[in-house]
């Protein structure tokens, strides 16, 4: 399987031999036709509800304004893909992908600065989601369109069984997952229950990505930057020590994480939740619609994470609307842009029980309520804007997470390794990284 | 040979003109009908002509470019640098590659072993001309048709670490257990090996039992009227009258073993703790999922080199041998 996928990058390649010859460096000054349709590429499943989303926000977008999209639906490999096109030299006019792709679509050179003079609709932006599309180097490559962020789910009949009150700290947070996981919360008689549910395979870095809801909020950092976007690695700090040795104590000590959590990626996790198996999760909104299915909209509750040592910040993500190189529409290219983020783009993604194509508005002058009444969404867009916190845009942010993502996953899954020992590695790990993408502080 | 092969390619510039010098210089009609016969050379080219150009283009300029690959980093829009044998020694000096090559050694040997082992006994078992003996066989296959994804999630679910899972019940009944299975750095690969080996098993049992159809009834009768018992039959008879059955086999499981991916990748991605880890997976994080094609490729190429010395030494040892 591996193997077609190189002999594909093989093939790329080759086209690329082939082809470079013929073309220019990258066609920055291409011939701009404002009649050309926009070619539109989104990362979610095709003939999937997410692609009707997209459909529905281009639809309204031609009207709007005139301009013609064509959206195509990519899921699998879709940065192979987009290599590919890189390789023809025909890129697609807009990406819409997460935020973290930033910095590797901008190092490849994929992406053109936005001028956000152009874009009116930039001033209504929420600052943090604005930020998530900047550059290492402050430049903004990216116009976020939607935004989510961590909160925690709470089975409530089982916290109501068993009277316990919403966790306001950590130490509620221990003592409620304990209870889930010995005082019998489904009542039928069996020692199957369990605290907290978590995806802690490595796969795609979910122990990392997990893990930072609960490091931001001790007060730890992965790396943190030391001023003119140079970073240094923080994983041996006191906070990040704390923060690891209290979670892993929820796997080791109190064994309150579902078993085999450290070869889980979502799926299987978010099953142990739908089956009853485990009472909370910490999770991003797009989940509510399935759980109301699979578990019932009775069953649980949205409240925000507990307070840590530091505060109850959680990992914020998003989608950015990427402008690519070499359009042949750049004015329509700002004019997609402006409107995915205008009132009315933000309000037509909403639209829809699934899929949509907008999470969380990051535009300030729309409230979540007026398209969904449901006051858990309230909450989501609440903690999104106080205790929201994106992954820092270093040129490429996946060696980081890959890496975190590993030494989490050892720690939890081996009871009997060192924390201090195994994080002074990370940190010598996390120091390659960053010295190789050029931004580690001296 | 290569004196007629150069004839003819100036043929068709400058036909009549060698003809008539070819006439001029004697032996006319003999010599003409050489030629005619020598121009077919290309004939059997010919007939090649199409799967060698699907080849060129869809087998040899890509490993050409994966081999180009391999010394730069890819950037497609922005024009690939030469950045020579860096991404080699990314790959190499990565945390965890020896680790992994280690890991992909000993899964190689444990699921080549275990599968051969069980795919004898399997086609020794099942060896015969009966309708049931037939379905047996096919019910045995399954494993091998079964989609990879299926059998993964499958034995994920009979691995599940708690005393009520599926396995763990069962070892629960003789006193052991509960085992973590894949989620325990200690019995993972053991765990995966496991897996390997029951869906490799059937693959090898049904070239046992092409090999086994080779072997001369007769001997087996002889070894009878001599007194061998059924072991001795076994292990004097039937085994080396497979033996080239077992290196044939050899040599795929060996090649697949160290391409070993995608039930790694779906049971546990190299963890946990990184005990898992083989030469692809790491291949997979280091270049695709960074996104980083030089170094994939780099990968890919140390990989290929490893498989072509494994299979030349194989067929060495076989030819030193049958000599």
């Amino acid at each position: 399987m591996q193997r077609s996928r190189w002999i594909g990058a093989g093939v790329l390649a080759s086209a690329l031999v082939l082809t470079s010859c013929t073309s220019g460096p990258a066609g920055v000054d291409a011939k701009q036709n404002s009649k050309a349709p926009l070619e539109l590429w989104t990362r979610t499943t095709p003939g999937g509800p997410g692609e009707k989303g997209a459909v529905r926000l281009a639809a309204a977008f031609e009207k709007a304004t005139g301009y013609k999209v064509e959206v195509t639906a990519i899921f699998d490999d879709f940065e192979t893909k987009l290599q590919q096109r890189a390789a023809q030299k025909n890129l697609p006019d807009i990406v819409m992908n997460d935020v973290t792709q930033l910095g590797a679509m901008h190092s490849q050179g994929l992406l053109r600065e936005i001028d956000l003079d152009k874009i009116k609709n930039g001033k209504q932006a929420i600052g943090q989601g604005l930020d998530s599309g900047k550059s290492v180097d402050g430049k903004q490559y990216g116009l976020p369109y939607s935004a989510q962020a961590s909160a925690l789910l709470i089975r409530k009949d089982w916290r109501e069984k068993l009277k316990l009150e919403v966790p306001r700290n950590w130490d509620d947070f221990a003592t409620m997952a304990e209870a889930f996981t010995i005082k019998d919360p489904d009542g039928d008689g069996k020692k199957n229950t369990y605290g907290l549910a978590a995806p802690l395979s490595t796969k795609r870095g979910y122990a990392s990505w997990y893990f930072s809801n609960f490091l931001w909020a001790a007060g730890g950092d992965f790396i943190t930057e030391t001023g003119d976007g140079k970073y240094k690695p923080t994983m041996t700090t006191e906070e990040s020590v704390r923060a690891v040795q209290w979670f892993r104590d929820l796997g080791c000590k109190s064994k309150v994480i579902q078993p085999g959590a450290v070869t889980m990626e979502t799926p299987p996790t978010n099953e142990t939740f739908e089956a009853g198996r485990t009472g909370m999760f910490v999770v991003g909104p797009y989940l509510l619609p399935r759980f109301d299915e699979t578990l019932g909209k009775d069953k649980y509750e949205v409240v925000p994470m507990p307070k840590g040592a530091k505060d109850a910040t959680v990992l914020a993500e998003g989608g950015s609307v990427y402008l690519m190189a070499g359009s042949e529409n750049m004015a329509g290219q700002d004019a997609f842009a402006d409107f995915a983020i205008s009132a009315e783009g933000q309000k037509t993604g909403m639209e829809g029980d699934t899929g949509f194509t907008v999470q969380l508005p990051v535009n300030k002058t729309v409230d979540i309520s007026e398209v969904r009444p449901d006051p858990r969404w309230k909450t989501y867009a609440e903690i999104y804007q106080n205790s929201g916190r994106y992954a820092p845009s270093v040129p490429n942010w996946t060696p980081v997470r890959q890496t975190t993502a590993e030494t989490v996953n050892a720690l939890m899954a081996d009871c009997g390794l060192d924390t201090g020992t195994k994080l002074k590695e990370l940190d010598k790990q996390l120091a390659d990284i960053l010295k190789e993408q050029g931004i580690a502080a001296s | 040979m290569s004196l007629d092969q150069a004839d003819p390619a100036a043929l068709p510039a400058a036909g009549p003109a060698t003809r008539k010098a070819g006439r001029a210089a004697g032996g006319a009609a003999g010599r003409r009908g050489h030629n005619r016969r020598a121009g077919r050379w290309w004939t059997p080219w010919l007939f090649l002509a199409p799967a060698l150009l699907l080849f060129l283009y869809f087998k040899f300029i890509p490993m050409v470019s994966a081999l180009t690959m391999s010394f730069q980093e890819v950037q497609p829009y922005l024009g690939n640098r030469w950045v020579g044998t860096e991404n080699y020694s990314t790959v190499l000096q990565s945390d965890g590659f020896r680790d992994a090559a280690w890991h992909t050694v000993v899964l190689a040997a444990g699921q080549t072993a275990g599968s051969m082992a069980l795919g004898l006994a399997l086609a020794l078992l099942m060896e015969g001309q009966g309708r049931r003996l037939g379905f047996v066989r096919s019910a045995a296959f399954l494993p091998v048709v079964v989609p990879i994804a299926v059998v993964a999630e499958l034995w994920r679910i009979m691995y599940h670490p708690t005393a009520d899972g599926m396995l763990n019940s069962l070892l629960g009944l003789v006193g052991l257990g509960p085992s973590g299975f894949i989620n325990d750095p200690d019995t993972s690969m053991a765990s995966i090996m496991i897996t390997g080996i029951w869906r490799g098993a059937p693959y090898d049992m049904m070239i046992f039992l092409a090999g086994l159809t080779g072997v001369d009834r007769g001997l087996y009768e002889a070894a009878k009227v001599d007194g061998a018992s059924r072991l001795q039959r076994v292990w004097h008879v039937t085994v080396p009258g497979l033996r080239s059955v077992f290196s044939i086999l050899f040599i795929l499981a060996a090649i697949r073993g160290l391409r070993v991916f995608t039930e790694v990748f779906l049971l546990t991605n190299g963890g946990p703790d990184g005990s898992t880890e083989v030469v692809m997976t790491l291949i997979y994080k280091l270049g695709l999922e960074q996104n980083r094609l030089g170094v994939g490729a780099a990968g890919a190429v140390l990989l290929f080199i490893a498989t072509l010395v494994l299979t030349v030494v194989v067929h060495l040892l076989r030819r030193r041998e049958s000599k």
